[in-house]
Parts: C-alpha cells; structure tokens; sequence
C-alpha cells in the first residue's frame, strides 16, 4: 500500500463515526420499517409500484444525504485543526509525508469517501427497508418496493449528486480547511463570523447586497445548476400516459450538461482550489497551538 | 567530514519578538548534541527550523537540504520526538505500527516489535489508555526503529517521573546510539543529559552563546576554589564568572593558562551545569 492509502486508513482510524453514524441511522430507519406505523397504500398497477419505490429510495436517500452533509461539514472543519490541538501534528510531520498530500487526502475523505460511505449505507437500508415493508404489507416479494428500473436510477442519482457536491461546495470545503488550518480555537465561530461580518459590513456601507446573494446562491444553488426543474419533468413525463412510464427517471432529472457548462460551477471550484492551497501553506506553517 | 546541521545568520523573529538572532552553527555527524539554553531561549524556534517546521532568514542545511522547503524528504532520514506526549490518543498501538511501516521506506517492523516486547504494552491498547511513561516508550520505539541519520529530541522528558527518565536515556544511549548517528537535543534540564554529550551549545536570547565539544571543555574552562587571601590575585587573572558557596569562591576562567591559575586554589573542570550557569548569568551581568 502506498502513502496515500495509508492516510487513508488513518482518517477512518481517527473518525470512526464516518461509518458509524451512518450505520446507526440506518438501523434506526429500518427499525421504523420493522416496528413503526407505516400505512402502505395498495399498489396495483407496475407504474404506480415503480413510483413508490422511486419515491421510497429518494427518501431514504434524502435523509442520508442530509446527515452526510451535516457530517462531512463537520468533519472538514475539525480535520486539520484537531491534531494541532492535541499537538499530534507533531508526530504526523515527523513522518515523510507532504503537507499538500495530508490536506488533499482529507479533502478526498470529506467530499468522496465519506459520501461513498453515506450512499452505501443508505443503499442497503432501502433495500432492507424495501424487503420489510414488501413483508408487512403482505405484497408478493419483489413487486412491490423491488424495482429494478429505480434502484438503477438511484445509483445514478447517488453518482451524480456526489460529483456535482464534490465540485460545487468545494469553495466552500476549501474555505472549511482554511479556517481549520489557521484557527486557534473556535473553528466553528471563525468560519461563520468573516462570511457573516464581510455581509453586513457590505449591507451598512454600500446598501448592497453582493456577498449574501453568493453565499446564498452557493449554499441553496446546487439544485437549480444540477437538476431539471422536478415539477416540469413530473408533469411532462405523466402528460397523457399511463403505461409505467409515470415514473421520474432519473436521467430526465439530472441536468449535467447544465452543469458543467455553468460558468458559476467552475468559478466557484476555482475559489475552492486557491482556499485549499492556502489551507496547505498554512499547514507548512502552523505547528501545535 | 561535512557537517551535518549548518546554519548561518539564521533569524526567526514573530511578530516583534525575536526568536533566533542570527545564530550559527555547525553539527557533525555521529555526535550527541545538546541545545541548552533556559526557557524562551530560542531552542525550541532553532529546532522547528531545522526539522522544516517553520520557515525562517538566513541560510540553513540539514543533511544537505532545505528543511522548509524539502521537510518530506528530510523526514526519510532524519525524525524526531517533540515532546513525547503527542501520539493522538485515539491511535491504537498496532495501528501507530503499521502506519509508521506504511509510510516510512527506512522503518524496521522487526525492531519496533522487539523493543515494545521488552515493556508491557499490547498491541490493542489506545495511546489515551496507556500512561505518559508507557506513551513516552511507544514512542521511542516507533522512532528508534528508524534507520535514521539525524534524530532530534525536544524536551524529550518533559513531564515524565525520575525512573521514566532514565530509562529514555538509557535505551537511547545503549540501544540506539552509533557512530552512524547524530542526535540533537534540547533540554533545559542539563544535569539529566551532561553525561551522555559529546557537544554542548547553549542558546540564550536567541543567540549562541557557547559551541564547544565536551574535550574542549576540559582544556578551555577551568574552575578554581580560591582561598580568601588569594582571592584579589585571582580576580586579577580576569574570571568571568564568581560563586560563593560555603565561604568558598569559586572562579571561573575561560582560556587561562592552568599553571598560571593552579597557584590560587584546587582547580577542576566545571560541570556542564556549572558552566551553564556561569555562562549565561556571567553573560548578563
């Protein structure tokens, strides 16, 4: 194994609730399919079941989604901070291994693998959840939740979300990793205050608003640059048939050429590669705190 | 032979303060170095320069590289322990084993595994588990399974109990040592490591105040326990540094002729504690 692996294995060694949480939340979910009062409505025909496994998957996979994001935030935030401040940054830099390749391999961590992690985990409880709820409301196993036409789209949907987060929050990641890099303490406070204070110094003197729209734009855009608007595919896709095509296909709602064609897309992962070499340059620098 | 560690006009200042005042000095291979100085010397900034922790002024090779800029490779031949209390105390035993062995191309599994048998430490056990003493040889095994050139120590005992201390001298002495070695140490603690040096610096505001090799020691510095009717005689012969213990004067003198010095009193070599002293309360006054 090289280098890179090793570092690798040491993040899921530090932070073992990159796949302990997931896990958790998952169980918790498929205990509420076992126990939990679920009324399944009767489904008859092979488009309404594909529909509500569809519909099933995307919830499941929302929530994790969620978590996911709440998560890797958090662990971007802490990754470069948390050996200065229990000095073991001394000992990692005692080994051969470059500063650059540390904070590429935590970004990796944070932004692929630990949504990797994420998908998988919320793959196998839909399908679980997907198998108990087929039990429960009596249907014949694999006509009711088991579709395999939305498990596909799923997959695909899970793909494409975690390319276009990777590559669309990456300032945002870069600018986690900064404060993380420089920070004494309080990372979380530092890396909302400049954002909050840059806003209302922008808001008070020129009566604009340029760095809210951004930030917001930023933050909530990802949906408008990445996917079709979801009610005009609905609509369209169920005009006039009936014959199991009623579903949303997963295709119909992914808009990549969209998004990488998107100037905002790649100026916003432009920003994200200056933020993150500042990150490595201020790991160079900074020791333990 | 080349030296090992040059360092010429190196300055690191933060902010206002500064740290290294264009200290210079030179360290050659297969010595045991000791960087003394008293607390915010400057040992510690000298010793982030040279391991490329921090980038600095002034010009600075350690085994022919710039530690700063080229620190990933430096680290294959050189390693260190800043304070042995710095394993991530999530880290388990095996797993500080297998990732050194991972990533380091001159670590010896073998030799790792034979001095941790040699204690009581288990392979599962977590560093927040085990005690500093325990850490401190986790530690010191990790690195002294390095075939590294240069091995360099920062207050290496700082917080550990008599019986922890001695036993990291003595395995670095008696296991690690050679004369394909260097090791550079700081420590403000210098009766604990004078017998183990061949070379002393010490460090004192930022600035070398003395480099020397233990044998030149004995032949530039002498101490004399002068008798009171001497005494004046003896102050003329230029000490730099008086001390009155028990109604005794001792005198100390750097590069006097002995056999001018013998006639005031019982002359000795001054200890490395001693000399430290003198030197750095005879520099200020």
């Amino acid at each position: 194994m090289n280098t890179s692996t090793w570092l690798i294995r040491r993040e899921f060694w530090e932070n073992r609730a990159i796949w302990v949480i997931p896990v958790v939340f998952g169980a918790m979910l498929i205990l509420a399919a076992l126990f939990g009062q679920v009324s399944i409505p009767k489904l008859t025909t092979p488009a309404e079941m594909h529909e509500a496994a569809g519909a099933f998957q995307v919830v499941v996979g929302a929530m994790f989604y969620v978590v996911m994001s709440v998560y890797a935030t958090w662990y971007l935030l802490d990754c470069l901070y948390a050996d200065r401040r229990d000095r073991s940054i001394l000992f990692w830099k005692s080994l051969p291994i470059s500063d650059a390749k540390t904070v590429l391999i935590k970004l990796l961590v944070g932004m692929i693998l630990i949504p990797l992690v994420y998908f998988a985990a919320a793959d196998a409880t839909a399908l679980m959840g997907a198998f108990i709820l087929s039990i429960r409301a009596r249907a014949s196993l694999g006509s009711a939740l088991w579709q395999p036409e939305a498990w596909w789209d799923i997959q695909v949907l899970w793909m494409y979300c975690i390319i276009t987060t990777a590559i669309w929050y990456l300032p945002i990641a870069g600018w986690l990793m900064l404060v993380s890099a420089w920070a004494k303490r309080a990372v979380m406070l530092w890396s909302v205050l400049p954002p909050l204070v840059a806003y209302i110094f922008e808001r008070v003197f020129f009566g604009t608003h340029l760095i809210g729209h951004t930030l917001t734009r930023r933050l909530m855009g990802l949906p408008a640059v990445a996917f079709n608007n979801a009610k005009h595919v609905w609509t369209q896709g169920s005009a006039g048939v009936d014959n199991g095509s009623l579903a949303i296909r997963a295709w119909d709602l992914i808009n990549p050429s969209g998004f990488f064609t998107s100037a905002e897309t790649w100026i916003g992962a432009a920003v994200g590669i200056v933020l993150i070499v500042g990150a490595i340059q201020l790991r160079m620098r900074r020791s333990e705190i | 032979m080349a030296a090992l560690i040059e360092a010429k006009d190196l300055t690191k200042k933060y902010g206002a303060h500064v740290a290294l005042d264009r200290a210079t000095l030179n360290i050659e291979a297969g010595r045991i170095v000791g960087l003394i100085g008293p607390n915010g010397a400057g040992k510690t900034s000298a010793l982030r320069a040279i391991l490329g922790l921090t980038n600095y002024e002034g010009q600075l090779t350690v085994l022919g590289r710039e530690p700063f800029r080229d620190r990933t490779a430096l680290m294959n031949e050189c390693c260190f322990i800043a304070d042995v209390a710095v394993l991530p105390s999530w880290l388990r035993v095996d797993q500080a084993i297998d990732f050194v062995a991972g990533v380091h191309p001159r670590f010896r599994r073998d030799r790792a595994l034979g001095l941790l048998a040699k204690t009581q430490i288990t392979g599962k056990r977590r560093m927040r588990e085990l005690s500093k003493g325990m850490k401190t040889q986790v530690h010191l095994a990790l690195t002294m399974a390095i075939d590294a050139k240069l091995l360099v120590l920062d207050e290496p005992t700082l917080g550990l109990d008599i019986l922890a201390r001695r036993a990291f001298y003595d395995a670095l002495v008696n296991d690690y040592m050679d004369e394909t070695r260097t090791i550079l140490i700081t420590t403000h603690q210098v009766e604990e490591v004078e017998n183990l040096l061949t070379d002393i610096i010490f460090i004192d505001r930022g600035r070398i105040v003395l480099d020397t090799s233990l044998e030149d020691v004995a032949t530039r510095f002498t101490a004399v326990a002068v008798t009171a009717d001497r005494l004046e005689a003896a102050r003329a012969a230029k000490p730099y540094y008086e001390r009155h213990i028990l109604g005794k004067v001792v005198l100390y003198f750097e590069s006097v002729d002995a056999g001018k010095l013998a006639a005031f009193g019982e002359l000795h070599t001054p200890s490395v504690s001693d000399l430290f002293v003198a030197k750095l309360s005879g520099g200020a006054a």
